[in-house]
């Protein structure tokens, strides 16, 4: 009931805005005869259905709008590792149970955490399923049986080590992630002294194991990553920082090395001069840089740093720890404060204001996209990538940003093929209507033709044929063009239709005797009498045009790809995959397409009806 | 009558050259070189004044160097080739597939078929559905079942064809699995009769078809609607009331004659849009028909072939239109479209 109010109230207060206060109307004003175009629009604002239509419509014009200003288009964005991820935004919700135990240790994955308590207990949140085959919430029951002291979480796989010393890796393991070196599995199975874990870490297909004796093990995929170690630094070792295929070392005597064997062409074996005599206290690595925070505060990246890792804030305090995600740095201050740079696409530098104020950080877990400090009285803070509200695609880009773009350029082509399609209809039928005879002949003929051709295969054909020299930005005004050219000719017919009823009328021969040229009676004298049946049947064009773009770039010969369009985003989606396991991939498009073709037809509907007072009988 | 169908015909046939002419224009417009294409198998065999001498050879040969005009009337069959014979559209040749290695009239024969198939029986059932429909809402207006009808057909004439197709797969072939999602037969059956092998196919295009129906029963329903209501409205429906006809009477004899005129003109227009609208039914559910054939043409720049189905296209619209004008003097003999 409540609802239905709130409706009416809208409805008034559009029609107040659009119409000002009917009251204060006396009764001669209100018997003056309305123009065609007033009498129309307070006739549709009485129409429910067709305003809801009309709001509707304006809340997704805005939204497609003023959208890409939030999530801007990156045309050449992708990230193999975000590929179809269902919408989600819970992937740094941490477990109740395991706040309240209290946490040991937490490592993310690109889209899930996984965490221990004091106890030893394992916790695993997010999407775990990283692949179509491997979930990584199919923890080993032996895993869950142990006692885990340190976890960490590659790309596709995780690795847990024991109190006892058991290493354990699941998820994938088909590219020997879960093959240990012969020098580690004697290690290992000495124990005691020669085994005490002090850090685990694991990357890309590839994992690492620093124990107190100094000494450092690698083990995973040798094909992709730099698994080996420099025989000279045994026992040397003191933390290691791993990027996506390479690591590079901090020794006990408080320099940093590089301690692989493709030093040759490794951007990360130059070891900056900057940290010449320098005693580095931490190191960290993202996916293509590594940092070295040094004894008397300063941080020093070097590598591939392409997102703005090496772009160093100002501090406010001496940085004592580092710590690395994908494409950013979060540095832990002496004074209990919380520091992140580089990208920033996720939110992942953005430190939330309760870390500042609370000043008491003592632990920040940070990989991938995400981070996890927490505080001196065990409050967790998060920030980073929680998840993507409507899922990812095929290529790992995020659906909301894509749809949001796609509607403007669906939008902005739909609106100037109308406008070309209106401008010819209106010239020709005009044209045609008022002087007739041969030229009227002529017209007709050719809109007979061009009003008979096949729309789709037509439009095809000319995108195709004549868009294969075009660069994409063409391609789009191309479309523009077609969809204008082939569709005036219903335009034509209705302006024409008019013209000839209109051109009887006394204020014709009026403007006639007074020797006015025939230009102007036509465009200037005959047109505004007509512009309101244009208005309902541009609307009513505006989204024929809109489905049309749709259906060419769905069959691949409208815009084309990677600028998106809501057509072209449901381009592959007529798979049986993509129809069941990645429907948020289709369902969205689809669904805000369809309610806005469907809010643009009511409108159109409702100002049919209202223009033509028969109609209210139907 | 007779008279004003073959004027009807005469006018289609300049149409139909017009059409054709634009569209052979438009496909040179494309940089492609047959004569070179033939040559470069033998390429290396040849030394290079040999092969520019048979490169020149082929070009006369086949006609290159002649002015675009020739070269259309040629393909047409209105013009002799260069061994003086009549060989073209006309004649019955539309040409060779340089995709599919094969004349294109043997190419189109079996997606001509599916084609025509998938489209008469869409066709059949939409109007099954739709004219009944359509009166039993326009004399019913304003009750529950017209609303919800009105709903239905407001949401299949808004909602893009293949976003329909999307959502009836997800059900009737994901979900439920009804109905194969792709194709015009199971993928390596042998089958017993030619019974079983028509089975199996209709059980592949029944999908198709009620996605067809669905999206194509909004438009028509709303059509037979109104102009149901028209009819209805007329004074001469009160007298045949007053006068005591059954209402059924009324409704089918009186009413429903009247209304047909500006049904049949949309029924055409919408005859000629489902064969265009199948491009895209064909390839959602990748059925081996002419829209998808048509698809293959242009993906490969196979021109001969696309120019082919282009003109078949143009063709059925055509007829449409010449059998709607026709059929306007059939319903209502008020028309009188000889004069």
């Amino acid at each position: 009931m409540s609802n239905k109010k709130k409706k009416f109230f809208l409805v008034r207060w559009f029609k107040r805005c659009v119409l000002g206060d009917r009251a204060e109307l006396s009764t001669e004003e209100e018997e003056r005869i309305q123009t065609p175009m007033r009498a129309m629009l307070s006739s549709f604002v009485h129409k429910p259905l067709a305003m809801i239509g009309l709001f509707v419509f304006l809340a997704i014009f805005v939204f497609v709008l003023v959208g890409p200003r939030f999530w801007p288009l990156d045309l050449s964005e992708q990230d193999a590792t975000l590929t179809n991820l269902p919408p989600s935004s819970d992937m740094m919700n941490v477990p109740e149970e395991l706040l309240e135990t209290g946490i040991a240790d937490i490592a993310s994955g690109n889209t899930y955490g996984i965490g221990i308590d004091v106890n030893g207990k394992l916790y695993i949140w997010g999407h775990t399923r990283v692949t179509d085959k491997i979930d990584m919430a199919d923890i080993p029951q032996e895993v869950l049986d142990a006692d885990i002291v340190h976890i960490a979480a590659g790309t596709d796989h995780c690795v847990a080590v024991a109190a006892d010393g058991q290493v354990y890796v699941w998820g994938n393991t088909r590219l020997k992630q879960d093959q240990f070196s012969n020098d580690m599995e004697k290690a290992m199975e000495k124990g005691g002294e020669d085994w005490e874990v002090i850090q685990l870490e694991a990357s890309n297909q590839f994992s690492a194991i620093v124990t107190s004796d100094g000494n450092l093990y690698l083990w995973g995929n040798g094909n992709m990553a730099d698994i080996k170690l420099r025989s000279k630094y045994e026992g040397e070792i003191a933390k290691v920082a791993l990027t996506e295929n390479e690591y590079i070392c901090l020794l006990t005597d408080g320099t940093v090395a590089y301690t692989g064997y493709k030093d040759k062409n490794s951007p990360f074996a130059k070891i900056p001069s900057e940290l010449k005599g320098k005693t580095v206290v931490d190191i960290a690595a993202t996916g293509k840089s590594v940092a070295a925070v040094t004894e008397d505060g300063e941080i020093v990246v070097w590598g591939n740093a392409l997102k703005g890792e090496a772009d160093v804030p100002e501090l406010s305090a001496k940085p004592v720890k580092l710590y690395g995600g994908r494409y950013h740095y979060t540095a832990l201050l002496e004074n209990g404060d919380v520091v992140s740079w580089g990208d920033n696409k996720y939110g992942q530098i953005d430190v939330p204001e309760a870390v500042h104020a609370a000043d008491d950080v003592q632990n920040i877990y940070v990989s991938n996209y995400q981070n996890y400090a927490v505080a001196a009285d065990g409050e967790l803070y998060t920030w980073g990538l929680k998840g993507f509200v409507l899922g990812t695609d095929s290529l790992g880009r995020d659906m909301l940003t894509r749809i949001v773009n796609g509607g403007r350029v669906t939008m902005t082509v739909g609106a100037i093929s109308v406008v070309i399609a209106t401008i010819l209809g209106v010239l020709f039928g005009g044209l045609a209507g008022y002087f007739g005879g041969k030229l009227d002949i002529l017209i007709m003929r050719i809109a007979e033709i061009v009003g008979g051709l096949p729309f789709i295969p037509f439009a095809m054909i000319l995108s195709a044929v004549i868009g294969t020299r075009l660069d994409p930005t063409q391609r789009m005004y191309l479309i523009m063009v077609v969809l204008g050219v082939l569709s005036w000719v219903p335009t034509c017919r209705l302006v024409r239709a008019q013209i000839l009823a209109q051109r009887e009328m006394e204020y014709v021969t009026a403007a006639k005797a007074m020797g006015i040229r025939e230009g102007t009676i036509v465009f200037r004298h005959i047109l505004p009498n007509v512009v309101s049946l244009l208005i309902v049947s541009m609307t009513l064009d505006f989204a024929t045009c809109m489905l049309t773009e749709s259906t060419l770039s769905y069959l691949g010969f409208g815009i084309p790809l990677p600028t998106p369009t809501w057509g072209n985003l449901l381009n592959g989606a007529n798979n049986s995959i993509v129809i069941q396991q990645y429907w948020w991939q289709w369902v969205f498009p689809a669904a805000i397409f369809g309610v806005c073709t469907i809010c643009i037809n009511l409108i159109g509907d409702g100002l049919r009806d209202a223009l033509d007072p028969k109609a209210l009988e139907r | 009558m007779g008279k004003y169908i073959a004027k009807r015909i005469g006018y289609m046939a300049l149409v139909f050259l017009i059409v054709s002419f634009l569209m052979y224009a438009l496909y040179n417009l494309i940089p492609t070189d047959p004569a070179r294409a033939e040559l470069e198998a033998q390429k290396r065999n040849l030394k290079p004044d040999e092969y520019e001498q048979m490169y020149q050879q082929l070009r006369a040969q086949m006609g290159l160097d002649d002015p675009l005009v020739i070269r259309y009337a040629r393909w047409m069959g209105l013009w002799p080739d260069v061994e003086g014979g009549f060989n073209g559209l006309l004649q019955g040749n539309f040409g060779y597939s340089e995709f599919f290695k094969q004349d294109v009239i043997r190419v189109i024969e079996a997606p001509m078929g599916n084609t025509i198939f998938i489209n008469i029986f869409s066709t059949i059932l939409a109007l099954g559905i739709t004219i009944p429909l359509g009166i039993y809402c326009a004399v019913h207006k304003g009750k529950k079942i017209d609303n919800g009808v009105q709903v239905v057909t407001m949401l299949g004439y808004s909602l893009p064809i293949y976003i329909i197709a999307l959502v009836f797969m997800f059900f009737f072939c994901v979900y439920w699995r009804i109905f194969p999602i792709s194709g015009t037969k199971t993928a390596g059956a042998i089958y017993n009769s030619g019974w079983e092998e028509f089975l199996d196919m209709l059980i592949h295009v029944t999908l198709p078809v009620i996605v067809m129906t669905f999206a194509s029963l909004g438009g028509m329903t709303r059509y037979v609607r109104s102009a149901m209501i028209d009819a209805l409205s007329m004074d001469y429906i009160r007298t045949a009331r007053a006068k005591g006809l059954k209402e059924k009477v009324v409704i089918y004899s009186h009413a429903w004659r009247n209304a047909l005129l500006p049904i049949i003109t949309s029924i055409i227009g919408w005859f000629i849009s489902i064969f265009s609208g199948s491009v895209i039914i064909e390839n959602t559910f990748s059925l081996n028909g002419m829209g998808k054939l048509y698809w293959t043409g242009l993906n490969n720049l196979d021109f001969e072939l696309v120019l082919a189905i282009q003109m078949f296209y143009t063709v059925v619209a055509l007829i449409g239109s010449l059998i709607m004008d026709v059929s306007y003097g059939l319903v209502d003999p008020r028309v009188r479209v000889d004069k």
